[in-house]
């Protein structure tokens, strides 16, 4: 008896790690043992901006169990100096005696145990030399600048096409407004973690990594070696949201202390540290402008951004990458500047860019559409662009107007019968709200090796990284659909720079990229072994043609008569074939004829109690095109969690900077909130994406950003029609609605 | 100090313990129990949670000599038998309840805690009970649809 055959893309199987997982077993960063490790603390600076006048350590080098104390008095020279954006600061950990941002590390003290080396830390005396710190945004707008250097290079801050400033003078309807979003934290559940070996010349490090080839090449720099000689292991990782794309100091400090103590050191931050030290997206203030005629056709948008950047780093937060591809309006115009603030360098926070860009648009058009009286989903089906209105290219696919259809059904969307601030139910104020929402779709270089064995199971081997999003299960469905083998016969190995060069897991390209290495690399076997069959005198498929041959459940069989045939088991067998493998080589195309991207659309309601002003989202609605869905069990579970994200964004989560020091007063979980359990309403997420070889080989799209753009200016939208009034200001506290 | 716990069934001592180590630092760094998480030192995110005589408290939170002489049950306690799950983990694996997982071994303990003394919860309930295990990554839904799950598998397995 065969079992019928399932194919294995689209297949709502188990993730692969979940037992691991639910019994306690997964092995995450912290958890890899490591006998005789010491491990090292790092001292928080007290101050944000000034210098280290004197540091003064003889007490914690007396300590018991102290094997070292580096300072930027004694540390050893690094070599070199990592490109950004991979290695994430301009600066190197300790390199001068320069206070930038509150917590930077000052010291490090390396200790037997971490007790010994939290105690010993305490003992390091510093004598500050106080700066005159900028606290906040609004503090350094004056000073704002358009940024240079490699950072901006890869995100431009500039976009024009036709004239935007006389296409406004002239038009007949016009929207104006400024928008805010304050500083907020990816607040991964797990602090970051790193265990550094080195044996000579050869450093070992386990590291919570979301991409373990570009951090190698970053430490290496740093530590003036080649590359082979970093091997770079991530295990599992407790979700990371972009904090663990980019290799941060305390990484460096391990390995620095590892050769410093000749033992291996562990360096585990605590969670003040990953708020001020591993990056966040930074506070924010946008200006947008609209121009449109009666009838809701948009004549211009303009798009002004300004963000908050660390003393030592240009960083434009892109949340004008996308303006040009939203709406097929003629006249753009876009530019994105900086101002220094005295905090650590932001980083790429899901959705970099696009969650407070798309917010500020989103929101305006929402505006524009009130202006005119005009449903505001009538006003974005009015202004669909079908093709990218700056290149004019076509997209691989767009289904934006689907998501509109299916979302609006699904919510019950109606627009006009309740004027805003009417709504009542009960005690609550009631409203709607929708906005949309791109992501440009992006590549990288990724290979993977798939092999069948004589056994008949499968491995696959790429140097991804599993952060949450279900990358170890999807990969292993692709490369089963790819050889027409049973899921549960095909294991993965990951994590790790000995194995082939998968993605990095940031800026969606999984799917995209990692899956089709190993959609190529599993096509290949495949066709390696049909080859094998049909050339082979004793084969059941002897003479067959090659396209005529299909493989189900790990049989090899004719499609016009699948009683002839032969399992993979059979066919390496009798050649004496241990198992066959090849290595599937994804390269994204230099030039493309096509533009990639997902889509999503929103659909709100949000409840907000009359005496507290706390808003709750009571249904939620997203509709999302990514292509093809390799899993939906896992899909759907991440696509809701990046809503909840981007609702805590929205309403809850903020790092509130101290006006005059602009150290980070919330650096916890106690203060920084989150969404919890109870805060949940009924959120539904949907897909319409359908297979789309043109965007990548596997036909699927990134779907773990798409899902946290457009959230936000849906609920604010929605808080605008149920109060009457417009807060342009992230997150919608309740005291901004008294 | 010498610490003497019962963890998951078995009697262990520990030598050298700090006066100022907490229960997790225990569990983790001296008794090779991983499973437990520490994700905010500060009792707020629940990602530590265990068993105490009974009562589930964040491991964080509990000095290691107040669990002297006393009884740890922790996630890798929770299965009945090598190779098997309980209903709770069964539940939280097949409704997808799981992500990055840094959050799961808590909330397995926490549900497991919830079903325990409310066999049929209601959702309000599920919401309110959970509502100190932090998730950064579900959005929470999948682990509802776990415990509505896992407490009707439990009614049905003391049926």
């Amino acid at each position: 008896m065969t079992r019928s055959w399932v194919e294995p893309i689209g297949a709502n199987i188990n993730r692969v790690e979940a037992l691991a997982k639910v019994t306690g077993r997964a092995v995450y960063t912290a958890d890899v043992p490591a006998q005789g490790a010491a491990h090292a603390v790092q001292v928080p600076s007290q101050i944000s901006a000034g210098r280290v006048r004197r540091i003064d350590t003889r007490e914690a080098e007396r300590a018991t169990g102290v094997l070292a104390v580096l300072t930027h008095q004694n540390v050893p020279r690094w070599r070199g100096q990592p490109a950004i954006p991979y290695y994430a600061e301009s600066r190197l950990p300790l390199s001068d005696d320069r206070i930038h941002f509150g917590n930077q590390c000052l010291a490090l003290v390396i200790a037997d145990t971490l007790h010994q080396a939290e105690y010993a830390a305490s003992l390091v005396l510093v004598d500050y030399q106080l700066g005159q710190p900028v606290p906040n945004l609004d503090a350094a707008r004056a000073d704002a600048y358009p940024p240079t250097g490699p950072y901006p290079d890869r995100f431009p801050t500039e976009h024009r096409r036709g004239d935007a400033v006389a296409a406004l003078r002239s038009a007949p309807v016009r929207v104006d407004r400024e928008y805010r979003t304050a500083t907020i934290s990816h607040a991964p559940m797990e602090p970051s973690s790193t265990l550094a070996s080195w044996d000579g010349d050869q450093l070992t490090l386990h590291d919570s990594s979301q991409g373990v080839f570009a951090h190698r090449e970053a430490v290496a720099t740093a530590f003036g070696l080649p590359v082979e000689s970093v091997r770079l292991i991530s295990s599992l990782i407790g979700g990371g949201f972009g904090n663990k794309s980019y290799t941060w100091g305390h990484t460096l400090l391990a390995a620095l202390a590892a050769r410093v103590v000749r033992r291996p050191v562990r360096l585990t931050l605590n969670r003040k540290e990953v708020f001020t030290g591993t990056g966040h997206m930074p506070a924010m203030i946008q200006r947008v402008r609209l121009g449109a005629r009666r009838d809701g056709t948009l004549t211009a948008i303009t798009h002004d951004t300004v963000n908050a950047t660390s003393p030592t780093d240009d960083r434009n937060e892109p949340a004008i990458q996308s303006t040009p591809a939203l709406y097929a309006v003629p006249n753009l115009a876009a530019r994105a500047q900086v101002a220094k603030v005295n905090i650590g360098t932001s980083g790429a926070m899901r959705t970099p860019g696009d969650t407070p860009g798309q917010f500020a648009v989103e929101c305006a058009m929402d505006e524009l559409a009130y202006e005119l009286g005009m449903d505001p989903l009538e006003l974005r089906r009015k202004n669909y662009a079908e093709r990218h209105p700056q290149s004019g290219k076509p997209f691989s696919g767009k289904r934006l107007l689907r998501c509109y259809e299916v979302g609006a059904a699904e919510f019950g969307w109606s627009w006009g019968e309740a004027e805003p601030g009417t709504l009542r139910d009960g005690n609550d104020l009631v409203g709607y709200g929708m906005a949309s929402g791109i992501r440009a779709e992006h590549s990288a270089p990724a290979a993977a090796r798939v092999e069948i064995s004589s056994d008949g199971t499968a491995e696959v081997r790429t140097g991804t990284q599993e952060i949450g999003g279900g990358t170890l299960t999807t990969m292993v469905q692709v490369a089963a659909s790819g050889l027409g083998v049973s899921p549960d016969r095909v294991s993965i190995k990951a994590g790790d720079t000995d194995l082939p060069q998968g993605a990095p897991t940031f800026g969606s390209m999984t799917s995209g990229s990692t899956g089709s290495a190993v959609h190529l690399g599993a096509r290949r076997v495949r066709v390696a072994a049909i080859r094998l069959a049909i050339r082979d005198t004793q084969s059941p498929l002897h003479g067959a043609e090659e396209d005529a041959v299909d493989v189900r459940d790990g049989r090899l069989l004719l499609r016009a008569d699948p009683s002839r045939g032969e399992t993979y088991v059979d066919l390496l067998d009798r050649h004496g074939i241990g198992a066959l493998r090849r290595v599937g080589e994804y390269q994204p195309e230099e030039e493309s004829a096509v533009e990639r991207a997902t889509f999503g659309a929103h659909f709100v309601e949000v409840r907000i109690d009359r005496q507290l002003s706390r808003v709750r989202v009571a249904r939620h609605v997203g509709v999302f095109d990514c292509g093809r869905v390799l899993n939906e069990k896992t899909a759907t579970n991440q696509a809701r969690g990046g809503m909840i994200f981007a609702m805590g964004g929205a309403l809850m989560e903020q790092l509130v900077p101290d006006p005059v020091s602009g150290r980070l007063i919330t650096p916890a979980l106690t203060d920084y909130h989150v969404p919890v359990h109870a805060d949940i309403g009924d959120v539904r997420a949907l897909f319409v994406g359908e297979h789309e070889p043109e965007a990548h080989p596997v036909g699927a799209k990134g779907l773990g950003e798409i899902c946290s753009i457009g959230i936000a200016p849906a609920i604010a939208n929605a808080v605008f029609h149920a109060t009457g009034k417009r807060v342009r200001e992230l997150p919608i506290t309740p005291e901004k609605l008294l | 100090m010498r610490l003497t716990i019962q963890i998951n069934g078995e009697q262990h001592q520990v030598d050298d313990v700090w006066a100022g180590e907490s229960l997790l630092y225990v569990l983790r760094e001296r008794l090779g129990l991983p499973g437990s998480k520490n994700a905010c030192e500060q009792g707020e995110c629940g990602s530590c949670t265990v068993y105490l005589d009974g009562t589930a408290v964040c491991a964080c939170l509990v000095a290691a000599g107040q669990a002297q002489d006393r009884e740890v049950v922790t996630v890798e306690g929770l299965a009945p038998g090598a190779g098997e799950l309980h209903p709770v983990q069964e539940a939280f694996l097949a409704a997808g309840a799981v992500q990055c997982g840094f959050c799961t071994p808590g909330l397995v303990v926490a549900a497991h805690n919830l079903v325990r003394r409310n066999p049929e919860p209601s959702d309000a309930q599920i919401r309110e009970e959970l509502a100190g295990n932090l998730c950064r990554c579900t959005g929470y839904e999948k682990i509802m649809d776990a415990v509505r799950m896992a407490a009707a598998n439990t009614q049905e397995a003391g049926a």
